[in-house]
């Protein structure tokens, strides 16, 4: 089951991360895909169903572009819409990931300040 | 498991959605292929890599009945959000399956009984006045009028109720292959 964790906050992330990604720069799927589950250790195939539904929410629009081999490529590039989201979800995500951090480094005073309030009360 | 295989199982997956989507969503997993051989790797690792098709259809087609339904709130949208749900078809569902159809047979009891009351409404408003409604000819008129305004109310109210229903249900859908049953991995099932 630790296992199961790990895969349920890198799948609750990835929406984010793919957010990051395009702010920085528009990208196909297959570069993002292979981008994503270098960092994340992600199944590259569920980066198609997330793209469709981040399209579907106006956080993402797609158009075509000529490659250097082969048909044209589809890159998507990030909307207005989801650079809002992106900065709502990174300071979630960092306020997050601080609560946890400050947990995990300061066990003992979170313990003292807990035991101090059922003092007071 | 080679390109072909790939694809063939994940169209077989789609079945059933609309063409054009279907064709769509192949040609996505399609040049996916075609990128990866360009960097020189081989179609077993790309497919293992990308996962297993079925479920990643199963994951397509629930995102599709949730865009049909956001763009269209019609009946058949709600179908089609619904059979996405149902396609999931994993432990859990099945077990809330009786609770859920229970709720859908209610929903639409409730919609015929609706109905039933907007016609009965209607009917004695029209033929009321000629059949010697007690009180008379416009007590009939108005109270007819009344009943009928009645099963307008409480039709809207139904209404905003299904939806409220669909979208707890698409959450559900959501929630579940996205935080219980991840659409990734490499145990095929």
């Amino acid at each position: 089951m630790a296992e199961g964790i790990e895969v349920q906050l890198k799948k609750g992330v990835l929406g984010l991360c793919v957010l990051a990604l395009l702010a920085r720069g528009n990208s196909y799927a297959y570069e993002i895909a292979s981008r994503l589950s270098a960092a994340v250790d992600m199944g590259e195939g569920t980066i198609y169903p997330l793209m469709r539904r981040m399209q579907g929410e106006g956080l993402v629009s797609t158009y075509l572009e000529e490659s250097p081999s082969g048909p044209p490529r589809k890159y998507y590039a990030i909307t207005d819409a989801g650079r809002q989201r992106l900065d709502a979800q990174a300071s979630e995500w960092r306020e997050f990931v601080e609560a946890v951090e400050a947990l995990l480094s300061g066990k003992e005073n979170a313990g003292a300040q807990a035991e101090g309030n059922d003092d007071t009360q | 498991m080679t390109r072909n295989e790939f694809l063939r199982r994940l169209r077989s997956g789609l079945s059933g959605m609309p063409a054009a989507e279907q064709n769509d969503i192949v040609a996505d997993y399609e040049a996916h292929f075609d990128a990866g051989m360009e960097e020189g790797r081989s179609e077993i690792e790309i497919a293992e890599a990308l996962g297993n098709p079925s479920r990643l259809a199963r994951e397509l087609r629930l995102e599709s009945g949730v865009r049909q339904w956001r763009e269209d709130r019609s009946p058949s949208a709600a179908w089609a959000a619904v059979i996405g749900f149902m396609g999931l078809a994993t432990l859990d569902i099945l077990i809330l399956l009786p609770i859920f159809l229970s709720v859908l047979g209610l929903v639409v009891a409730f919609y015929a009984a609706c109905f039933g009351l907007f016609v009965a409404g209607g009917a004695m408003m029209i033929v009321g006045p000629f059949a010697g409604f007690p009180g008379g000819g416009m007590v009939a008129f108005l109270m007819g009028l009344g009943v009928m305004g009645v099963a307008i109310a409480i039709g809207s109210i139904l209404t905003l109720v299904s939806i409220g229903l669909i979208n707890a249900t698409i959450w559900f859908g959501r929630l579940h292959y996205r935080v219980i049953q991840p659409a990734i991995g490499k145990n095929d099932v």
